[in-house]
């Protein structure tokens, strides 16, 4: 019996495999309706991931092709936006064949779980990704508790 | 004892491997102009060493791999380690040697420079 488990491990990773083929032709038919002419001025947000160990929280953002002056990051309390936009980059002269990346502008906003310390936060950009550092504010950080 | 065996050696009989990265598609821009078709592919995350771009048999594949680090718990996450993987047809006309890419926050930038014989001439119109 439980040399058959090994079997079904395998039976879920063809599975998934199978998935990831379908999610990638699906990915194709959207694609076909939501990029349709090279001219539509795209509006779509970045995704985000959020991360917290102990002091600080970590927001990382996916914003491909965007200079770091064109994203604006604004905190109050526990509020935070990241707004930016990304110009079209069509160069002179060529002809469009395929234009799905597009210039968009995006906002999106979020509730942290905490305050955060809105003059320590900070941000970088690497390799398309924002990296947003929020240390929580005083209160919020976790205390440690000694038993008397 | 002997069932615990068995699984291991199962486990290490498949050569096959199922288990792999979720795979995603980046967007493309794609230009041509009378020298060369220009590409431009959104891989945001991926780091250089992790691009590999080739041509054979006139299919041009991409392919990125995007390895996060890992930092305390995650509250949501809405993207991950991802493979971004693409393949298109290119022409003839292309002249493999002279390919360049570039990779820059995030956007990797291809020129696929025509040959010269591809190249569109003008014929001039003599008197007769």
């Amino acid at each position: 019996m439980f040399a058959r488990m090994s079997d079904i491990d395998r039976m879920f990773g063809a599975m998934d495999l199978l998935r990831n083929k379908m999610d990638r032709l699906f990915g194709d038919f959207d694609r076909s309706f939501d990029y349709g002419s090279g001219l539509t001025f795209k509006t779509s947000v970045p995704g985000t991931n959020l991360y917290e160990d102990g002091d600080n929280f970590e927001i990382r953002a996916e914003v491909p092709g965007i200079a770091k002056d064109d994203l604006n990051i604004k905190i109050q309390g526990n509020y935070l936006e990241i707004s930016g936009s990304r110009g079209a980059d069509t160069p002179e002269g060529y002809k469009i064949h395929r234009a799905e990346r597009g210039a968009s502008t995006f906002s999106r906003s979020f509730t942290l779980p905490d305050d955060v310390d809105a003059d320590k936060v900070e941000a970088t950009l690497k390799d398309g990704i924002l990296y947003l550092t929020l240390p929580k504010s005083e209160a919020a950080k976790p205390k440690q508790i000694t038993i008397g | 004892m002997s069932e615990k065996k068995d699984i291991a050696k199962a486990e290490e009989k498949n050569i096959e491997k199922t288990r792999e990265l979720k795979s995603a598609i980046p967007a493309v821009d794609i230009y041509e102009n009378d020298n060369e078709i220009m590409l431009h592919a959104d891989m945001p995350g991926v780091v250089k060493e992790d691009v590999s771009v080739s041509i054979d048999n006139g299919t041009l594949s991409l392919s990125g791999v995007r390895r996060l680090q890992s930092k305390g718990a995650s509250k949501w996450e809405e993207f991950g380690d991802v493979e971004y993987v693409r393949s298109f047809s290119v022409p003839q006309s292309i002249d493999v040697e002279k390919v360049e890419a570039k990779l820059k926050d995030g956007v990797l930038k291809l020129h696929l420079p025509k040959s010269e014989a591809a190249k569109p001439k003008q014929i001039k119109i003599n008197a007769a």
